[in-house]
C-alpha cells in the first residue's frame, strides 16, 4: 500500500484529482467538465486511480420512466369533445379516428373510466363529456414523463396509471447508471505531496539549452514504471541462416575458401564427374529432380568430359576397369537440381589445377522425397574438400575431428561405407554430448582416381559432407524437420538461440 | 539401400561369435544396424557389396574381420554333365545365359527365405531391376537336360510360377503383376527368351517369371541356377555371388556348359581374379606404416589373397573391387578403421568467405534489424500460390519431372508468393507482421535458366501501405548501395494498379514495390492489407 501511495502521478491523473477538489463526490459528467479532459481520458485515468485507492468510484443504478411520443387515444376523444362544447354524435366523432378499431378502443377506455357517457338519440348515439379531471391527471403525468423522471419521484397516486401505460407501451422504463467519484485521503495526499514541486514532463531542446546556459536543476516528473508498455516484435534472423553462418565461420577458421554455385547443374557435374554410372539407382527420377526439358547443350565430349566418359567406359587410363558400358552424353546433359554439393566441390577440384586447395560449400540440395517428419525435398548440406600432396585417411580423420569438434561434437569415428566417387568411403559417426549418443553424420572419403585424374588432379582429395538440419534440430530440440521451414511466426519470434555454447 | 534380416542363432553358429560381438563388429563391415531384437538384427548394406545379401556372405566377412578365418575363400567347381544350348535368335534381346548346378543341399525354410531375398536384392542392385541380369532358381530333379535357351513368339504358352493353368507369353506380360512390372524390358523384342528342358518343361521366361514345374522349396536337394543378362560380366558376377553363398550353405557346385552359335562357356567361374596390389599406394592412402607381412594380414582379414607376384587375389563375389585404391580400402578395413590415429593437416593459407554470400547475409541482417522476421521458403512451390492466387499466367513455368507431390514441383520466379503463404499460415500470430526472405529465384533466359538472388519483404497490419514498404526499400538501398531510388508508375502481377511502382537505381530497374492486390490478399485468406517489395540483389554483389 505504501508503495502505491508513493507511486508518482501522471499529469492526467493529477488533473482528475484536482478536478475532484475538496472531497465532495462528483458525477462522471461533472468531473469531465471540472478536469477539462476528454471522457475517455477520465475513464482510463479513473481505473488507474481507483486501483491505487486514490479515488472511490460508486456506481448506482436508477430507473427512469419516459413517455413515448404516442398520445393515448382516449385523450383524443376528450379533446374533440371539449372542442365541440362537450358533445358530438358518435358518427362524427368516429370519422376523426384513423380506424374503427382505434375508435372503439378509445371509446371503451374513456367510458369505462367514467369520462364520457353514450346517450342514445334518434339520429344515432351521441357522446357526452362527463368528467374532465381524469383526463387532466393523465395529461399532467405524461407531460412530467416526457423528459424522463426517476421512478421513485413519481407520486403514489399515479401508480395505477403507470402500470397501465407501461403495459400499453406508452411509457418505458429505462435503467440509468450514475457514477459518483470522490477523492480519498490518500488521493488528497498524493495530490498535495507533490503539489509544490516543479517538474518537467520531458526533456526538450529548450530545457537542455537552459541547463547548459544556466545550470538549472531540472527534475523530470516521476512516472509509473510498472505500467505496461506497448508490445513490439523485433526482427530476427532465421535459425537455419544463423547456423549456416556458424558453419561458415568454422570452415573459415580452418583455412577453407567458400565456394558457391547454381542449384541447377548438369547431370555431368552432379553424377558423371563423380563416377556415378549412368544406370546407377541414385540417378533415377524417383530420387532426383530433373528439370523438364532442361539440357546443357554446351556439354561436348571433349577434354575433361571425354576423360570422364572414358573413365566410365573402361577406366580411361586411370588404372581402373571402369563401369564397362557405353557412356551417353545425352544422359550427362540432363539438368538436375543438385542432389549434393559435391557437384560444386568436384568442379572446384578441377578448377584447383592440382594446387593445394581447401574449399567448402554450405547450400541447398534437392531430393525427390515425400515430406514427412524426417524428410524434406530441400535441405542443406555442408561439404568440404582438401587437396594436398600426401593426404590420407589419417588427415581425413583429423579434419573431421577438428570440424565436428568446433560444432560441439566430442568424438568422431568412421565406419566403412560406399559412395561411387570415393575410396575409401566412410560413414562419419559423431558423439554429441547433448543427446549422449553416437549419431550418423554423413559421409566422407578420398575421391577415386576415376574422379580426380580426368579432371587433371593427381594429388589426393579428401572429401566429406553432411546434412545441416539434423544437427540443428538436435540443438533446438525439434523432432519434426518440417518445423524448420514452416515459418511459424510465433516460433521464429520466440525460439531459443541455437548457439553451440550451451552444449560445450 | 537394401535391408536384410539375419538371425543371431544362424550367424552365431557360422561365426562362433556372441550376439554382442556380432553387433559391435557389423558396422566395421559397412553394415548399418537398423534395429535389433532378441533373435535377430535388421541391417542395411551398401548395394556395391552384393555378397552381403545373405547371412553366409556376412559370416564370411565377419570371420575375416575378427581373425577366426582369414584369407581367400576357395570354392571348388566340379565338372558337370549339363549342357545348355543358347539360340542366336536372342542375340539382340537377352543374349547371355550363365548356369550352375548345386547338389546335396540341405535347405530349411530360413535358408530358402534368404535365397529368395538375395535373388531380389541382386535383381534390384547389380541386375538393375532385372534389366541387366535376372536370376532363376530351380529344382534340378524336375529337369531333364539338356536345356535350350531360345526366343519364342508371344503365343508360346506354359504354366508360370504360382499358377495352375497355362498362359501365353502375351497373357503373362499383360495380366500378371511381374509381367506388368518388368514387361517394358522386353518391349519391342521380336521374340521372348525361354529356358526349357529336353521334355519341353519350361524353367523360366526371363526376366519375367519362372515356370511352375521347377519350383524350389525347403525339400529341394539339388538346384539349378540360371542367370540371363544383357551384359555377360554382370551375369557371371551374379551367378558367382549366389554359388558362393550356396557353397557356404553346404552345396556342391557343378559346372554347366553353355553353347552359343559360335562359342561356348563353362559356368560358373569361381576362381579368384588377380589385381596388382600397390603397397605404396595403400600406405599412401591409409597413412598406415605397415610391413609387407602386416599388409598381407590386413588383406587376409578382408578375405583377399596375395600371390607370390604381389598380386591380390579377389574372390569372384567381390564385384566392387575395380581399382587398386579399392584394395587400399580393404587394407584399412582389415586393419580396423577404429584403430586409425587422426592427424590434422595444418592450413597453410587463410580461409576466405564467398563475397556474394557475405553480402547477401549482410542484406538479411539489415532487414532483420529494421524489424522484419527472416523466413525461408522452398525453391519448389505449387501452382496455386505461384500463379492462381495472383490470377497470373503460368506460361513460363519451370517444372521438375515426376515430382512426388504437386506442393513442390515448380521453381519459383518470385519470393512474394512464399511470403504470402507465410502470412496465410500465421493469421493467428500477433500483428503487425513484417517478414522477409533473401533467396533464389529461377527464370527462363535465352541461355537456359537464370538463378537470381532476390530480397522480398512484406508488411501486414491494419494500416500497411505503399509508403511504408517504400520507406524500408529506400532505407535498404541507401544503406547498402549509398544510392537513392526512383519510383515510377508500373504494373505488376502481385500489386494493385495505382499502388505499384517500378524501382530504379541509377536508371536501372531493380524491382517493384506496392500494395498487394486486394484479390490476392483475399485469395490467401488474409484479413489485413499487405504491402511489400521484391528486388534483384545482383546489383548489390
Amino acid at each position: 500500500m505504501n508503495e502505491t501511495e508513493r507511486a508518482p502521478l501522471h499529469p492526467i491523473e493529477r488533473k482528475v484529482l484536482t478536478g475532484l477538489g475538496s472531497g465532495k463526490a462528483l458525477e462522471f459528467d461533472s468531473l469531465v467538465l471540472s478536469a477539462g479532459l476528454l471522457p475517455d481520458q477520465v475513464r482510463r485515468s479513473l481505473s488507474w486511480l481507483s486501483s491505487k485507492a486514490l479515488v472511490t468510484v460508486q456506481e448506482t443504478s436508477t430507473f427512469m420512466l419516459v413517455a413515448t411520443s404516442a398520445e393515448p387515444p382516449e385523450l383524443l376523444i376528450v379533446s374533440k369533445l371539449e372542442a365541440s362544447n362537450g358533445s358530438l354524435p358518435m358518427s362524427e366523432l368516429k370519422a376523426q379516428f384513423k380506424s374503427n378499431q382505434e375508435f372503439s378502443a378509445a371509446l371503451g377506455r374513456a367510458s369505462s373510466m367514467g369520462w364520457i357517457s353514450i346517450v342514445p338519440q334518434q339520429g344515432g348515439p351521441v357522446i357526452v363529456l362527463k368528467d374532465q379531471a381524469g383526463a387532466r391527471k393523465l395529461q399532467s403525468l405524461l407531460s412530467m414523463l416526457t423528459g424522463g423522471l426517476e421512478e421513485s419521484k413519481v407520486g403514489p397516486e399515479f401508480r395505477m396509471l403507470i402500470v397501465d401505460l407501461l403495459k400499453r407501451g406508452l411509457v418505458v422504463r429505462k435503467e440509468s447508471r450514475v457514477m459518483r467519484i470522490a477523492i480519498t485521503k490518500a488521493g488528497a495526499e498524493a495530490l498535495g505531496g507533490t503539489e509544490n514541486e516543479s517538474y518537467a514532463e520531458k526533456l526538450t531542446p529548450e530545457l537542455l539549452s537552459s541547463i547548459r546556459s544556466s545550470g538549472a536543476a531540472v527534475k523530470l516528473r516521476p512516472i509509473d514504471v510498472r505500467a505496461p508498455s506497448a508490445s513490439f516484435f523485433p526482427g530476427r534472423r532465421h535459425p537455419v541462416k544463423e547456423f549456416i553462418n556458424e558453419v561458415r565461420e568454422v570452415y573459415l577458421s580452418m583455412g577453407f575458401v567458400e565456394i558457391a554455385g547454381n542449384s541447377i547443374q548438369s547431370s555431368f557435374w552432379n553424377f558423371d564427374a563423380l563416377f556415378t554410372p549412368q544406370d546407377h539407382p541414385a540417378r533415377e527420377m524417383q530420387d532426383t529432380f530433373y528439370i523438364k526439358g532442361g539440357r546443357d547443350e554446351s556439354l561436348q565430349r571433349r577434354d575433361h568430359v571425354d576423360r570422364v566418359a572414358s573413365a566410365h567406359e573402361d577406366g580411361g587410363g586411370t588404372g581402373s576397369r571402369g563401369w564397362r558400358y557405353g557412356w551417353d552424353i545425352e544422359e550427362a546433359r540432363r539438368l538436375v537440381l543438385r542432389t549434393h554439393n559435391t557437384a560444386l566441390t568436384v568442379r572446384a577440384t578441377m578448377d584447383s589445377g592440382d594446387r593445394e586447395t581447401r574449399v567448402f560449400s554450405v547450400g541447398r540440395v534437392y531430393r525427390n522425397e515425400n515430406l514427412d517428419y524426417k524428410h524434406l525435398a530441400e535441405l542443406h548440406q555442408m561439404e568440404g574438400i582438401v587437396i594436398g600432396e600426401g593426404l590420407n585417411l589419417r588427415h581425413l580423420m583429423g579434419v573431421l575431428m577438428r570440424f565436428y569438434g568446433k560444432l560441439g561434437m566430442s568424438g568422431v569415428k568412421l565406419w566403412p561405407s560406399y559412395f561411387p566417387y570415393t575410396e575409401p568411403s566412410m560413414q562419419v559417426m559423431v558423439y554429441y554430448d547433448k543427446v549422449g549418443k553416437w549419431l550418423e553424420m554423413g559421409g566422407s572419403g578420398v575421391f577415386r582416381p576415376e574422379v580426380t585424374l580426368p579432371l587433371g588432379v593427381k594429388k589426393p582429395v579428401i572429401a566429406w559432407g553432411c546434412g545441416l538440419e539434423r544437427l540443428l534440430m538436435l540443438r533446438l530440440g525439434i523432432e519434426d524437420i518440417r518445423a524448420l521451414y514452416n515459418n511459424d511466426l510465433d516460433w521464429l519470434r520466440r525460439r531459443e538461440i541455437a548457439s553451440s555454447e550451451d552444449i560445450l | 539401400m537394401p535391408v536384410l534380416k539375419i538371425y543371431f542363432s544362424r550367424l552365431g553358429k557360422m561365426t562362433d561369435l556372441s550376439n554382442e560381438r556380432i553387433l559391435d563388429r557389423l558396422p566395421f563391415l559397412g553394415l548399418d544396424i537398423e534395429s535389433v531384437d532378441a533373435e535377430s538384427v535388421r541391417i542395411e548394406y551398401n548395394p556395391n557389396r552384393a555378397d552381403f545379401s545373405t547371412d553366409y556372405g556376412i559370416a564370411r566377412a565377419l570371420k575375416g574381420l575378427v581373425g577366426s578365418e582369414v584369407g581367400l575363400p576357395i570354392y571348388q567347381v566340379a565338372d558337370g554333365p549339363i549342357k545348355v544350348e543358347a539360340d542366336a535368335n536372342l542375340s539382340k534381346v537377352r543374349p547371355w545365359i550363365a548356369c550352375a548346378a548345386v547338389r546335396d543341399l540341405k535347405l530349411d525354410d530360413e535358408t530358402v527365405r534368404q535365397l529368395i531375398s538375395m535373388q531380389e536384392d541382386l535383381h534390384n542392385g547389380i541386375g538393375r531391376k532385372r534389366k541387366k541380369a535376372a536370376i532363376g532358381l530351380h529344382n534340378l530333379d524336375a529337369i531333364k537336360p539338356p536345356l535350350s535357351y531360345r526366343g519364342m513368339p508371344g503365343s508360346f504358352e506354359f504354366t508360370p510360377l504360382g499358377s495352375t493353368k497355362k498362359m501365353t507369353i502375351s497373357e503373362i506380360l499383360g495380366e500378371t503383376d511381374t509381367g506388368v512390372a518388368y514387361g517394358q524390358i522386353l518391349r519391342g523384342a521380336p521374340v521372348y527368351p525361354v529356358l526349357y528342358d529336353s521334355k519341353d518343361v519350361v524353367l523360366s521366361f526371363p526376366p519375367i517369371i519362372n515356370g511352375n514345374a521347377t519350383k524350389v522349396d525347403a525339400g529341394t536337394r539339388n538346384m539349378f541356377i540360371d542367370v540371363t543378362s544383357i551384359d555377360e560380366r554382370v551375369g557371371a558376377e551374379a551367378l558367382a555371388i549366389i554359388c558362393s553363398a550356396l557353397a557356404d550353405a553346404g552345396g556342391k557346385i557343378e559346372s554347366v556348359r553353355v553353347e552359343y552359335a559360335d562359342s561356348s562357356r563353362t559356368t560358373p567361374d569361381l576362381s579368384p581374379q588377380a589385381m596388382k596390389f600397390d603397397e605404396k599406394l595403400a600406405a599412401r592412402m591409409t597413412g598406415l606404416e605397415l610391413t609387407p607381412a602386416e599388409m598381407k594380414d590386413c588383406l587376409a582379414r578382408s578375405r583377399l589373397g596375395l600371390d607370390g607376384d604381389g598380386r591380390a587375389l579377389i574372390p569372384r563375389y567381390r564385384v566392387d573391387i575395380i581399382h587398386p585404391v579399392d584394395l587400399a580400402e580393404e587394407v584399412a578395413i582389415g586393419y580396423g578403421l577404429d584403430r586409425i590415429e587422426p592427424l590434422y593437416p595444418a592450413s597453410k593459407e587463410p580461409g576466405r568467405l564467398a563475397r556474394a554470400n557475405s553480402i547477401l547475409d549482410s542484406v538479411s541482417e539489415s532487414v532483420a534489424m529494421a524489424g522484419f522476421i527472416e523466413t525461408m521458403g522452398y525453391d519448389l512451390v505449387d501452382a496455386d500460390s505461384l500463379y492462381q492466387k495472383f490470377s497470373r499466367s503460368g506460361d513460363s513455368r519451370i517444372e521438375v519431372e515426376n515430382p512426388r507431390t504437386l506442393e513442390h514441383h515448380l521453381l519459383r520466379d518470385s519470393i512474394l508468393p512464399s511470403l504470402m503463404s507465410t502470412l496465410a499460415r500465421n493469421v493467428k500470430a500477433a500483428y503487425p507482421q513484417r517478414v522477409f526472405e533473401v533467396g533464389r529465384v529461377y527464370t527462363r533466359a535465352a541461355s537456359g535458366i537464370d538463378e537470381t538472388p532476390k530480397l522480398a519483404a512484406v508488411v501486414a497490419h491494419s494500416s500497411s501501405s505503399f509508403s511504408e514498404a517504400k520507406m524500408y526499400l529506400e532505407a535498404l538501398v541507401r544503406e547498402h548501395l549509398g544510392r537513392g531510388i526512383e519510383t515510377r508508375v508500373a504494373q505488376h502481377w502481385a500489386f494493385a494498379d495505382g499502388r505499384c511502382a517500378e524501382v530504379t537505381v541509377d536508371g536501372r530497374a531493380i524491382g517493384h514495390v506496392g500494395e498487394v492486390k486486394p484479390s490476392a490478399v483475399a485469395a490467401f485468406g488474409l484479413e489485413l492489407p499487405v504491402a511489400g517489395f521484391e528486388m534483384d540483389l545482383s546489383s548489390f554483389l
